[in-house]
């Protein structure tokens, strides 16, 4: 049913008398009501109580104010509650009663917060919100100075300012990053959380100016790094309206974390060219490869460069997202087409969590050569991380490959990521990498880095025998 | 795993407080402050009577199994019991919650996010999902589960300690 198509009866009370009405949907919080007769008077716009019938029950909604549509017509106009603000569209479309000031119902539990914040950490707050509005307060003022140039001259300027006073800006940034990172240093778990929530609570509009910040807290999906954050990470771009919002956007986008996302894509790309040439896979078949939470499948771009290697594969691609296979398969059709060849891929649309059926599901498909998760195992703990490596060891074929990434507890990004970010990882060690592999006797196993030392990747091969 | 406690109880009400109790006893001979024995105790609690409730004990041989372990720096609470097919949508919708817990680096958050969405009243009664929320926040616990392929759902409770 559209908005349009929606109208159902209510009354209107003002004292003992009552109105009836029909309504319709016509925003989120206002009604667009017809009186049924002409037993009101100009005078009739504040009402005390409005109740609408939905599937037969009678739902009051409290006071609610009347705006006469006289041009349109003598018994039209609007509805709009007039204490608690009701969301109409919640109400008619998704039977549920929701307050626009719902909001407020937590306000005592979210100021007591402050109590349990160190005082250290809110001079260092306090401090840093200044600075960051007078840098923010510069970078848009210039902005404002040159907005009525021509585009071309604005992009040349912009470059220049993000290029000199911008290097300086994130030079600043990182010197703060830097000084938060000792000060929160020793803090327990709770701790961590309860000052994180306070500073993001601090910090909320500069966040919301940067492209990537603004996503992995809002997290529209539900869940952290999902496949639009992992585009932001790969393309590398200044995304903003303003030169502040480029910013800070571009400094999570070029810190080590993100610059190890970009590095396992190569990564994987190069150890599949190269797993193709081993002994154990005869030439003329097809390596078969699984990815796990495979996200949009970037990589396939780094290793797809010709239609021999198209023919080289057969993938099954598996993500829990819908929204990332989606992507998933645009970018597959467009490698066919620029490279004009045919890929042949298998999708899976599933949970790791969840093997009962996804595991069967998967069988169908046989075993594979190769299967990697380059960014699942750091929201796993560890019991659900052994049972995911358990079963995706069980899908190799004799010979096969499995690597797995994780970041390291080292990586120079956690605080960035936890406080700025509020995208919180399992980091692991080595050793703890290697203990997922206990009780499965690999022919070889190994840890190696990328490049940043952010995140290491578990190898394992299945025996051939 | 390090120091571990195991129990296995016949999916019934009354099992509870006998369990508690163990759990108290273990975590108290490991030598954990009252809080935080308090804390483990209610999220013990609370996966087991999730798992009494929403488990499929269609034969008699089908068991509620609890273990607690203590491994490096923290503590893990794991709560099994046997799913069947048809709780393939209750799976999904703990697998999103789980996740949309844990994308906040303070479970606080999404408590009273939670709270702010249940103020939201359905006309008709529906599950408010506070639960698994409330775990994770007062428990102070970092939640997961996995099913197998046989089909036992082990959810599991980190707390660092």
């Amino acid at each position: 049913m559209t908005s349009e198509e929606y109208t159902t009866s209510a009354v209107l009370v003002k004292g003992k008398t009552e109105f009836p009405v029909s309504v319709r949907y016509s925003t989120r919080y206002s009604l667009l009501v017809r009186f049924e007769n002409d037993s009101f008077s100009d005078n009739d716009t504040k009402f005390d109580n409005l109740i609408v019938i939905i599937s037969g029950e009678s739902i009051p909604l409290g006071p609610c104010q009347l705006i006469h549509q006289k041009e349109v017509d003598d018994n039209i106009g609007y509805l709009i509650s007039s204490e608690d603000i009701v969301d109409f569209g919640d109400l008619i479309f998704k039977h549920r009663k929701s307050i626009l000031q719902s909001g407020f119902v937590n306000l005592p539990f979210i100021l007591e917060q402050k109590e349990k914040i160190k005082q250290e950490f809110k001079d260092y707050t306090a401090d840093l919100t200044y600075c960051l509005s007078v840098y923010r307060h510069l970078f848009d003022g210039m902005d404002e100075d040159y907005r009525d140039e021509p585009e071309d001259v604005k992009k040349s300027i912009q470059q220049a300012i993000i290029a000199k006073e911008g290097a300086d800006f994130i030079r600043y940034f990182e010197t703060r990053l830097q000084e938060l990172e000792r000060l929160v240093k020793g803090y327990t778990q709770v701790e961590h959380e309860q000052h994180g929530f306070y500073f993001r609570r601090q910090v909320w509009s500069f966040i919301l100016a940067s492209a990537l910040l603004r996503r992995t807290n809002l997290k529209p999906r539900g869940y952290s790094g999902d496949s639009e954050m992992m585009r932001m990470i790969y393309k590398n771009e200044e995304l903003g309206d303003s030169t502040f919002s480029k910013l800070m956007h571009k400094h999570p986008i070029e810190h080590p974390a993100a610059e190890a996302v970009r590095n396992r894509r190569k990564l994987i790309a190069e150890t599949l060219a190269q797993q193709r040439k081993s002994d154990h896979i005869p030439a003329d078949e097809q390596l078969k490869v699984l990815s796990v939470a495979c996200g949009p499948a970037f990589e396939l771009n780094n290793l797809l460069k010709s239609k021999a290697d198209c023919e080289r594969y057969e993938f099954t691609l598996f993500d829990q997202d819908p929204l990332a296979l989606d992507e998933a398969v645009q970018l597959v059709a467009q490698i066919e087409k620029q490279l004009d060849a045919t890929i042949k891929v298998e999708y899976v649309q599933a949970s790791v969590r969840t093997m009962m059926t996804t595991r069967r599901l998967i069988k169908k498909l046989g075993n594979f050569d190769f299967i990697y998760s380059m960014g699942l195992f750091d929201y796993l703990t560890p019991p659900v991380a052994a049972a995911v490596f358990r079963n995706l060891y069980q899908l190799l074929q004799p010979g096969g490959e499995l690597i797995i990434g994780n970041f390291h507890v080292s990586s120079t990004s956690r605080v960035y990521m936890e406080y700025w970010n509020d995208w919180v990882l399992y980091y692991r060690l080595e050793e703890d990498l290697l203990e997922l592999v206990k009780g499965l006797s690999p022919a070889e196993q190994s840890v190696v880095f990328e490049d940043t030392r952010s995140q290491m990747f578990l190898s394992v091969r299945k025996p051939i025998t | 795993m390090g120091n571990t406690l195991k129990i296995s109880i016949q999916p019934e009400w009354d099992q509870l407080e006998s369990v508690r109790v163990q759990a108290h006893t273990f975590l108290e001979d490991n030598g954990l402050m009252a809080n935080l024995i308090h804390s483990l105790v209610m999220v013990v609690s609370e996966l087991m009577e999730n798992s009494i409730k929403y488990g499929n004990f269609s034969s008699p041989d089908n068991r509620v199994e609890v273990s607690l372990g203590f491994y490096k720096n923290s503590v893990t609470v794991e709560v099994s019991n046997p799913v069947n097919e048809d709780s393939m949508s209750d799976l999904e919708e703990l697998d999103r919650m789980i996740q949309w817990i844990r994308g906040y680096q303070n479970p606080f958050e999404a408590y009273i996010e939670r709270l702010k969405e249940i103020s939201k009243k359905p006309l008709h009664d529906k599950a408010s999902g506070l639960g698994i929320v409330r775990i994770a926040y007062e428990g102070g616990v970092t939640l997961d589960f996995f099913v197998s392929e046989e089909g036992l759902l082990t959810v599991s409770a980190i707390r660092k300690v």
